[in-house]
């Protein structure tokens, strides 16, 4: 049976969102992160508007977030303390994030904004993870011992330090603050939860253990996904929530599918995994911005 | 009595002039509900030549316009090894969907300044303003050519079926993607190439139901309505992940 979404304004297949949310969700309780990297384009090219689409995946990812870090909570694999600190920073981002993304409407570079952004963060990251997680699977294969402790970065000599007893980190509250910002402005223009971001800073930056990291960046994007939708709400009016409703009725189940699957995979395989789907999307993109499109024309109701 | 006169009076204004000579047509249904299944429909407008005296030359012209709104048109160039948007044109109030039927082609019918007139024919779709520092026609066009691939623009030939001499259908396709508001139906009877009568018939497309009011939430107390999303989505998460918790 199709559904009609009023915001919208077109009619889809309700397995089809509910399958897109399921696949989705599968992904978020697998790594840790939001997946709305992958869900906000999978919509967009399923003919949602691209507003709609950025809007309204943040809710989605705030309901596989909340089911995903439940099972991660009861475990008490979470730093409360460090979320709370990313989340601060990441409510101010979101402010920023929203207003830039109204900004970037009016002049019609939209498009452009979040397709490079996307092609320049996720080749970035996923080829570090790649990189990573490959070199960490070799050294396992020659019996070599766990990696190295990390050498001291300049950031862990700033100002204002805070204990993270979870964490067991002594360290400034500047690096988590501008890593939550810059999370927050990404949920706003990118329809995405940041985890992509999130999991590898709290890993490689701030040198959190690994089995606290996915509890606390997924209580952090709960509470920036939930900014963002409110806000998108608020100002551009393009949040759906009948299509919220069948991708988080997919995401939900899938989310818990995905942490215990997780829980039997090996940390290097995971994010070997992750690393290959991220660059996937990212050089996807790529050739979407340097081949010669179909149609140079499109068309947006509204105008400038 | 002052108020029955005026009211003779709008029922006299309102019976569309010459229509009750030469041309009756009506709509299967002069309002489409979308729900919350809806997929789109189709409108049969049918109607009656009368006194059809020269039959061979009449000819049927089905016309649906929807709502105007402003519709911006990028054009996409090559700077620097990436595509992005260039050029671009606004063009002021072009109707959100616009399907013509016709007993023949176009250009069979009616020469090129009758048609432009009435505004028949994609061709002839035009905005009251256009917005560029660029020739508009390539943008206008790509603005059609988008509109009839999502199915709101449409123009067919042979769209209207003779039943009889006098009898006369057109079926007009309403897609899910419509913009809800005041259509209208235009009908033309036209012989030997000019209008000798046409009618006008307003048909309503609107949002019913939970949809309806969904909507209306979300544009009048839209902080109410994104906190809802909010509320939805962790009490979803929060009671699957109690159910699967049960499961253990």
């Amino acid at each position: 049976m199709e559904i009609y979404l009023p915001i919208a304004e077109m009619s889809v297949h309700w397995l089809i969102l509910l399958g897109m949310g399921g696949a989705i969700g599968f992904l978020s309780g697998l790594f840790g992160v939001g997946g709305g990297f992958l869900l906000t384009p999978l919509l967009i090219f399923y003919g949602v508007p691209a507003e709609v689409a950025v809007a309204t995946t943040a809710s989605h990812i705030t309901a596989s977030s909340i089911s995903g870090a439940l099972a991660q909570w009861r475990r008490r694999l979470l730093d409360l303390k460090m979320g709370s600190v990313m989340a601060a920073g990441g409510l101010g981002g979101t402010v920023f994030g929203v207003w830039l993304f109204t900004l970037m409407r009016r002049y019609g570079q939209m498009d452009l904004l979040v397709s490079s952004s996307y092609v320049i963060l996720l080749g970035t990251i996923g080829g570090l993870m790649l990189n990573e997680s490959l070199a960490a699977l070799r050294a396992r294969r020659g019996g070599a011992g766990p990696a190295k402790r990390a050498p001291h970065l300049w950031m862990h000599g700033l100002p204002f330090k805070m204990r993270f007893r979870e964490s067991r980190l002594y360290i400034s509250v500047i690096p988590p603050i501008i890593i939550g910002f810059g999370v927050g402005v990404l949920s706003a223009i990118m329809g995405v939860g940041g985890g992509f971001v999130v999991v590898p800073a709290m890993i490689y930056l701030l040198r959190m253990p690994t089995n606290v990291v996915m509890g606390t960046s997924l209580f952090q994007i709960i509470v920036v996904t939930a900014a963002t939708t409110v806000l998108q709400a608020t100002t551009n009016y393009s949040v759906d929530i009948v299509l919220a409703l069948f991708l988080i009725l997919g995401g939900v189940i899938g989310a818990q599918i995905g942490v215990r699957t997780g829980e039997r995979l090996h940390g290097e395989q995971l994010r070997l995994l992750l690393a290959l789907t991220v660059l996937a999307v990212a050089v996807k993109l790529f050739f979407g911005l340097v081949l010669r499109p179909d149609d140079p024309f499109s068309v947006s109701t509204g105008g400038p | 009595m002052r108020f029955v006169v005026l009211t003779t009076a709008a029922l006299l204004v309102a019976t569309p002039a010459g229509a009750s000579e030469d041309l009756v047509s009506g709509l299967s249904q002069d309002t489409v509900e979308i729900t919350s299944n809806y997929t789109g429909t189709d409108i049969v407008v049918f109607g009656a030549i009368e006194r059809p005296e020269e039959v061979g030359s009449n000819d049927i012209v089905v016309v649906v316009r929807g709502p105007t709104a402003d519709m911006t048109v990028r054009q996409k160039e090559w700077v620097a090894g990436i595509w992005i948007n260039h050029d671009q044109a606004k063009l002021v109030a072009m109707p959100t969907f616009y399907y013509l039927a016709s007993t023949r082609t176009l250009d069979h019918i009616a020469p090129a300044f009758t048609l432009e007139r009435y505004a028949l024919g994609l061709d002839n779709i035009a905005p009251t303003r256009i917005v560029s520092h660029h020739d508009p026609e390539p943008f206008r066009q790509a603005l059609i050519r988008h509109k009839q691939a999502e199915g709101v623009y449409g123009e067919v030939p042979g769209g209207v079926e003779l039943l009889s001499p006098t009898l006369f259908r057109a079926r007009i396709p309403v897609a899910a993607t419509v913009t809800p508001g005041q259509y209208n139906v235009d009908v033309y009877l036209l012989r030997d190439g000019t209008v000798i009568s046409a009618q006008s018939t307003p048909l309503y497309i609107q949002q019913t139901g939970l949809e309806r009011r969904l909507y209306n939430l979300a544009h009048v107390e839209p902080l109410w309505y994104g906190v809802l999303t909010v509320l939805m989505a962790s009490l979803l998460g929060w009671l699957s992940a109690a159910a699967f918790r049960r499961n253990e």
